[in-house]
């Protein structure tokens, strides 16, 4: 349903029963405009909202934070100033470099957060690493912007940190769906070392899963499906916040099926943010990591006042 | 602001410029040893349009800077630079204010304005007549004026009351955000594009390296407007200094217009 609110929704009407019978290759505008144009971008959608869905979850299941989000170990800042580094101070850029760098921004960080943590890290360590390594790619992403060679190069680094799925086609779909297979099935095979995790680091491992093997299947996982994730689409914050709180009682606490559940939500979140997008007129484009920015920030809210009333039980 | 007074203007030979625009048409058309300073925007590669000599001073819109130059005009624009540009009229430099060109007849105003400041320039004589000459052209039928469509960096498309507007006119095409009611600037979708089927995509800027602003020059569902040639770019320099090349656009629109009116 949500999916065709997102194929009908556009700056054009068209006529969407005629373009669909006029199938891939009609030359019509109306079927052009809903398979090129209106089609990968709702695919898109679903791909990276699945992708950052799937992430939050992963993380917040390794690390059993609930504040724990792709964002927070440095995944999405690493890849995005991978981006905007390539963009705008390095040379002109064929259409692969750029994924590809963005996913190599992504690993990096997180093989930095792992190196800093050190071996064998508990999952507490882990986040401090991690804030630790955001905080300096925000610093270097600050001087970015500092120096950026242009004020049109300034607000093109700031509107892509603010995340954005317009004019997206078929081209950005397939960039990014091989890495994001890729990072779900890693995730998928670590399934049972985030069941394992819940009962607590000791009784992991005595369980059979110590080592470094699952840990980091976990994080390159994670730096795969969110890594390419920004580099076609930007940063989009809070969906991988969201949406594993949300799926969390729906699934019985299980981290193995919140994995698979939070994809799915967090791609619907995501295409139903798109939708809104789309209908929203206005003078500038609504930048998508500002929607749902503007649903976590409440969502932040309620979760603090439940947790009070909890406390107070 | 008035103009200088009127009257034989002798030629200055220490000529000084605090506007972008002003930069460029100085280093186009004045030769090199009657300028002394430009602004610094015409060091950067991204604005230069013309060879800039070594001597010249690149200021940054201070009087103080402009002081032991000693110009004997400075040139300035209808915005920025404007507290420089009072002090040095206080301490009795003759300052001239050149407004800026919305439209054709204010950048015919604009050329007229610059001649009256500088005197006779050869290159800035041609410019002018090229304009009069390509503006007295009998404007071709209204009803078989094929559309184009601008889209612009960030999607932004050019409705009625711009330059690049009245550029489409005048060449013979229909600009087609302003029949669906755009007022000067406007935004428009890929979708849009799609939908209004322009017989001319126009591009504006942006053929250097990739930017995000410029993405949805890329995306595959143009590529039939570009293999078929039915696109055109507006030079970047159209946006801040028209003088430099509404002449040229004009007439390469009118030469695409014939080619496109021409096809079966």
């Amino acid at each position: 349903m949500a999916m065709l609110a997102a194929l009908s929704s556009g700056p054009v009407s068209i006529d969407l029963s005629a373009a669909i019978a006029g199938g891939w290759h009609s030359d019509s505008s109306d079927a052009v405009i809903l398979w090129q144009l209106r089609l990968p971008r709702a695919v898109l959608a679903i791909v990276v909202g699945a992708a950052l869905g799937l992430g939050g979850a992963a993380m917040q299941g390794m690390l059993r934070n609930p504040l724990a989000e792709p964002a927070l170990l440095g995944v999405s800042s690493g890849a995005a100033l991978a981006a905007i580094l390539v963009l705008y101070y390095g040379a002109a850029v064929s259409g692969y470099l750029l994924p590809l760098l963005a996913i190599a921004g992504a690993l990096l960080a997180v093989g930095s957060v792992w190196l800093l943590a050190g071996h064998g890290a508990s999952a507490s360590r882990l986040v401090l690493a991690g804030v630790a390594i955001n905080a300096f790619l925000s610093a270097l992403m600050a001087l970015a912007l500092n120096y950026a060679p242009s004020m049109f190069a300034m607000q093109e680094i700031v509107f892509w940190l603010l995340g954005s799925l317009a004019n997206r086609g078929w081209d950005q779909v397939l960039l990014a769906l091989p890495f994001v297979v890729i990072g779900t099935v890693f995730l998928f095979l670590s399934r049972n070392y985030l069941r394992a995790l819940s009962l607590g680091e000791a009784s992991a491992s005595s369980l059979g899963f110590s080592g470094r093997r699952y840990p980091l299947l976990v994080l390159f996982g994670i730096a795969f499906a969110v890594g390419a994730s920004v580099a076609v689409a930007g940063t989009i914050g809070f969906i991988g916040l969201v949406v594993p709180h949300l799926m969390r009682p729906l699934v019985g606490q299980d981290p193995g099926r919140l994995l698979w559940s939070s994809a799915l939500a967090g791609a619907l979140l995501l295409l139903l943010a798109d939708v809104l997008v789309l209908n929203t007129v206005g003078t500038q484009e609504l930048r998508i990591g500002a929607v749902t920015a503007f649903i976590g920030a409440p969502f932040f809210f309620w979760l603090i006042v439940s947790g009070r009333r909890e406390l107070n039980l | 602001m008035p103009l200088l007074a009127s009257g034989p203007v002798s030629a200055q030979d220490r000529i000084a410029s605090l506007n972008l625009c002003m930069d460029q048409l100085l280093l186009q058309w004045v030769a090199p040893e009657r300028i002394v300073s430009v602004t610094w925007l015409s060091g950067e590669e991204y604005y230069r349009r013309a060879p800039l000599p070594e001597h010249l001073y690149l200021n940054r819109a201070q009087a103080e800077e402009l002081l032991p130059l000693k110009p004997d005009l400075v040139l300035t624009g209808q915005y920025g630079a404007q507290r420089a540009s009072q002090r040095l009229e206080q301490l009795g430099f003759p300052v001239v204010r050149i407004p800026d060109a919305y439209n054709l007849a204010q950048l015919q105003q604009q050329l007229a304005s610059l001649q009256q400041a500088l005197g006779e320039i050869p290159g800035l004589r041609q410019q002018q007549r090229e304009l009069k000459a390509l503006l007295d052209q009998t404007p071709e039928d209204g009803t078989r004026n094929p559309g184009a469509l601008i889209l612009s960096a960030n999607n932004i498309t050019y409705g009625d009351g711009m330059l690049e507007h009245e550029l489409l006119i005048r060449a013979g095409f229909t600009n087609l955000a302003a029949q669906q009611g755009i007022q000067q600037l406007g935004r428009v979708s890929l979708e849009q594009v799609i939908d209004a089927q322009p017989q001319l995509l126009v591009f504006y800027g942006g053929e250097q390296d990739f930017a995000i602003a410029h993405l949805a020059e890329r995306h595959p569902v143009l590529r039939e407007y570009i293999e078929t040639g039915r696109v055109y770019r507006l030079p970047q320099e159209l946006g801040f200094c028209p003088a430099l090349a509404a002449v040229d656009v004009l007439q390469q629109l009118m030469d695409k217009r014939k080619e496109i009116v021409g096809q079966p």
